[in-house]
């Protein structure tokens, strides 16, 4: 039960960074943000509790959403990432990578029969 | 794949029962928007079905990956309602996140009988607090006989009950009723921050984060 919980917690506070690297490039739209996510990670999430994410990303500044009507069989909210976003991905891009590097440096300190 | 008219019923009762549910926390303004949106990936996940004669199983798949209504308001409220609680501390924000756990879930009930008890005992200590300078002889700690009866405020005081403590009540309700509401408040945060990692817990597609690519 701790190792799940300790799990979630990991998933949960890389899912933001996944989620603006997935709209970092071009604009994209719900459904095609949770593809994006489950071709490259397996921070695989449920489809319905992503919008939730996104709502609140998009409250807090970061992103931008819009509905294209015209585009696909149904109209599409599409999310950008706006000034201020693009400013905190560069800002977690910098923690995430320091932070990785650490924990790396500190796994290799143990011995290879532990691991 | 076209939906027939009792696929087409599904999905309407579905998106009633999720719009319900958000608009029971949610402006109604975001409620519409954000239920349009969900509307809008499930019938661009039924456009991407192949036409099958078991036109149900479909539906019911992607509604099951959508997951069911009731989740998915619950997932809007951690991360709206809950998240705002979390991240201000405001009393009000917090208080509001309680009331809606309370009504909806049997966890949230208690806690929030609880945590209501902490916030009528802090709240009554400030109150002891104000009340003794203007009616001195009605608030303190009241002694019959030598032994303590009450504390508080009392109209009329009991008779021939002796109110002790004086002014030093000030201070030690004062310390005692802002001691109670922090510790309430931070239950309170600490109870919300429970709830939002089980329920982001419960609702992660099974098998997910043990799975490896």
């Amino acid at each position: 039960m701790a190792l799940e919980n300790w799990q979630e917690q990991l998933r949960r506070g890389g899912l933001d960074l996944a989620i603006l690297l997935s709209v970092a490039e071009a604009p994209r739209y719900g459904l095609d943000i949770i593809r994006h996510l489950e071709e490259f990670t397996d921070l695989v999430v449920t489809d319905g509790t992503i919008y939730p994410i996104l709502g609140r990303l998009t409250r807090e500044g970061s992103l931008l959403a819009e509905w294209v009507a015209d585009e696909g069989p149904h109209p599409r909210k599409y999310y950008r990432l706006t000034g201020s976003g693009r400013r905190r991905l560069s800002e977690m891009l910098v923690h995430w990578e320091q932070f990785t590097r650490k924990i790396g440096r500190l796994i290799k300190t143990l011995p290879e029969r532990m691991r | 794949m076209k939906l027939t008219e009792t696929g087409e019923a599904r999905i309407h009762g579905y998106l009633y029962i999720l719009g319900r549910s958000l608009r029971s926390f949610m402006p109604h303004a975001v409620a519409l928007d954000a239920l349009r949106e969900v509307e809008s990936h499930v019938r661009e996940r039924i456009a991407q079905e192949q036409a099958v004669p078991a036109e149900r199983e479909a539906v019911e798949r992607i509604l099951a990956e959508v997951r069911p209504p009731l989740e998915v308001a619950r997932a809007y409220f951690a991360e709206m309602v809950v998240e705002e609680a979390l991240s201000t501390g405001g009393l009000g924000p917090v208080a509001r996140a309680i009331w809606r756990l309370a009504t909806t879930t049997m966890a949230g009930f208690f806690a929030g009988v609880a945590l209501f008890a902490g916030y009528i005992i802090g709240a009554a200590f400030l109150l002891t607090a104000a009340l003794k300078p203007i009616f001195p002889a009605n608030v303190g700690l009241f002694v019959v006989d030598g032994v303590p009866r009450a504390f508080g405020a009392q109209f009329p005081a009991p008779p021939g009950a002796e109110v002790w403590g004086g002014y030093a009540i000030i201070p030690i309700s004062l310390a005692i009723g802002l001691g109670v509401l922090t510790l309430t408040q931070r239950a309170a945060k600490t109870f919300l921050g429970w709830w939002r990692a089980r329920m982001t817990g419960s609702i992660r597609k099974s098998g997910a984060v043990e799975s490896s690519r």
